[in-house]
């Protein structure tokens, strides 16, 4: 006796759904779910998977953005606390992790998140060997060294979201200064996504127009318009918003998505997220910052050689040996 | 000594700009601001509006919120994003979406329930005219028929400027969702209607749904589900709001299932909100299908429903 779907519905071929750009997401805080809703709102999947510890939230979290499929066009949107659901995943987003709370640092974080990172990241491998890893988790450039150590991947394929947030803030708030839409304000951030990021001020334009050619002092301190302290702010930006809110969640699930969009469409834009950088500008440790890179579908395919100043040479080292001073006492 | 800034930019006119597709969600508590922040987000991502105001109790919070969704603004299309205590950050708002309203407490009756929430929505509403009297409000909060009847007394706006999001949009779109499930195949390919009250009693034109039975039962019980397991549902709501949002703004004249008022259709006498399909413009809603409702669920309907409170305004 067929049932209403087979009298309803004639099946042509016999093939199972294979889905050619899922997405998974570990993790179902506010980043996670942030990111979620950022890339169903942009189409970038066709299939999302979650996974969480918290079984309860997982499910809660998961219907609600089922319930609203009628309004997206990702077809399937699963979840479970098994890595199985993963498998074949084009890109995993890991989230997982502690959190910062009120005034405590990214890098305080390490070591927690580091045994976190050991019990998901040989799982996640196994079941999408071919898939790009996207390191969202803080300390960001710490954590992504980390998991390209535990997951065997090439270094290309594991990337740390790194000052792709920071440099969004950056060109947001030097906008807001000029009155100008960000995406018509070019600036970037590199190193550290924290504290001791690198602004990279002879490269701030606006139409070409170096900033720095109409005041040669921009960024210094003996810039009367201190200008520096845009760079502070932004440094500053996610320990207020922490402070204000409890935790952030929007700005970063934007960024992340503005690298999911990159890597899944092939567009070779370049954006600033942290990857190895032995053997640039004289470092020699196995560190993770965050350089320009071009984002494809098979991850970093190339790097952009930034000609630093001495001054922002020296800073981008100083990032390095903070970091490298952390990493080295990892167990 | 001119500034870096003038350096760099020479101004060529002076006007003020007005926003063409302003849009204000809002009001006050921890659970609505969820809502909020769910629409917010959507309508932001969609990039429906030149302008999003946020309007609440400026807690920190809410600060928190506005800001790191500005950090965002490199990624949308939404050049002012603001928020404040005072409404007047709401004006020239072609739609307001109210969240307002305070839970139920245990124990507490549902009248109960509804004259605190128009102690609240008297304040409020008076407020959102002042500041925004040409918008079109779309009411969200529950009981959202009987708030959507409350805003449109209190508000006095024409009846086609506020809207229930009812039952509608979302236990459609949740309807929708299962029967696309079970058939295999996008919700948007599945048509069906709940209409009737938001919550337990709502009755589907299964007549209108071209797809397969799934058990009525299944559908109530997805917001108390996703209620028990993650503690509030917010997600759905904001794309549905932002659904009937994009509607009003691109003009689209869609059709939605939206809580109107219904006396003298279909045999009743009472000035009742209840959720029908509604054309969803510009102007608002601008008319309401003629559905034709079988005796049965005719006799099921909610009109003069028993428990429903006599209020006062």
């Amino acid at each position: 006796m067929s049932t209403v779907k087979e009298k309803l519905i004639e099946n042509l071929i016999g093939e199972e759904k294979i889905s050619q750009s899922k997405i998974t997401i570990v993790g179902t805080g506010a980043v996670g779910m942030a990111c979620a809703i950022c890339i169903l709102l942009k189409d970038l999947a066709d299939e999302l998977a979650l996974v969480d510890v918290a079984v309860d939230k997982l499910k809660g979290e998961t219907m609600d953005l089922q319930h609203g499929s009628l309004f997206f066009n990702t077809p399937k949107i699963t979840s479970g606390k098994d890595y199985s659901v993963s498998a074949n995943s084009k890109l995993v987003i890991v989230t997982a992790g502690a959190r910062q709370q009120e005034g405590e640092s990214r890098l305080a974080l390490v070591q927690r998140n580091v045994n976190i990172m050991k019990s998901i990241i040989p799982t996640i491998v196994h079941h999408s060997p071919d898939c790009k890893m996207l390191i969202v988790s803080n300390p960001v450039d710490i954590l992504t060294y980390v998991v390209w150590k535990l997951s065997g991947l090439p270094a290309t394929r594991v990337i740390g979201s790194g000052c792709n947030l920071d440099s969004a803030r950056f060109r947001y708030l030097i906008g807001e200064k000029l009155g100008v839409h960000p995406t018509s304000c070019h600036g970037w951030i590199i190193g550290e996504h924290g504290d001791s990021s690198v602004p990279l001020w002879s490269g701030v334009n606006v139409a070409g127009v170096a900033l720095k050619s109409l005041d040669p002092k921009l960024g210094t301190d003996s810039d009367k318009d201190q200008w520096k302290n845009i760079h502070k702010q932004v440094i500053e930006s996610g320990y207020q918003i922490i402070k204000l809110k409890g935790y952030t969640s929007w700005a970063i699930g934007l960024s992340v998505t503005d690298l999911v969009g990159s890597i899944l469409k092939n567009l070779r834009r370049v954006h600033p997220v942290s990857t190895m950088v032995k053997g640039l500008y004289g470092l020699k440790e196995e560190i993770f910052l965050s350089i320009p890179c071009v984002l494809g579908q098979n991850g970093i395919s190339d790097i952009v050689k930034v000609n630093l100043n001495s001054e922002e040479e020296a800073l981008f080292k100083k990032s390095a040996d903070i970091l490298w001073n952390i990493q080295k006492e990892l167990v | 000594m001119a500034t870096l800034e003038e350096k760099l930019i020479a101004p060529v006119a002076d006007e003020e700009t007005v926003p063409n597709n302003k849009t204000t969600v809002g009001v006050p508590g921890w659970l609505n601001q969820l809502i909020d922040m769910a629409c917010a987000i959507s309508v932001l991502g969609k990039s429906l509006v030149d302008e999003l105001a946020l309007v609440d109790v400026l807690e920190d919070k809410l600060k928190g919120e506005t800001m790191h969704l500005q950090h965002g603004s490199l990624c949308f299309q939404t050049p002012n994003i603001m928020a404040d205590e005072d409404y007047s950050v709401i004006s020239n708002s072609k739609t307001v979406v109210v969240t307002a309203g305070v839970l139920q407490q245990e124990g507490e009756s549902r009248l109960n329930l509804v004259q605190r929430n128009i102690n609240v929505f008297k304040c409020i509403i008076s407020q959102l005219v002042k500041y925004s009297p040409d918008s079109t409000i779309i009411e969200v909060s529950s009981p959202v028929d009987i708030l959507t009847y409350v805003t449109r007394e209190l508000s006095g706006l024409p009846k086609h400027h506020v809207i229930g999001s009812g039952c509608n949009n979302l236990n459609s779109a949740r309807f929708c969702c299962h029967v696309a499930e079970k058939v295999g195949i996008h919700p948007r390919s599945c048509r069906g209607w709940i209409w009737g009250e938001h919550g337990n009693s709502s009755v589907s034109g299964w007549s209108g749904v071209h797809a397969v039975a799934v058990k009525l039962g299944r559908k109530v019980e997805s917001t108390y589900d996703v209620i028990k397991l993650k503690g509030y549902t917010n997600r759905a709501t904001g794309s549905s709001v932002t659904d009937l949002t994009e509607s009003m703004l691109k003009n689209l004249s869609r059709i939605h299932p939206m809580s109107t008022m219904v006396k003298e259709m279909y045999g009743t006498e009472n000035k009742v909100f209840l959720s029908l399909p509604c054309f969803l413009n510009a102007q608002g809603f601008t008319s309401v299908t003629n559905w034709k409702l079988k005796d049965d669920l005719r006799g099921r309907n909610l009109m003069g429903h028993p428990e429903r409170p006599k209020i006062h305004l």
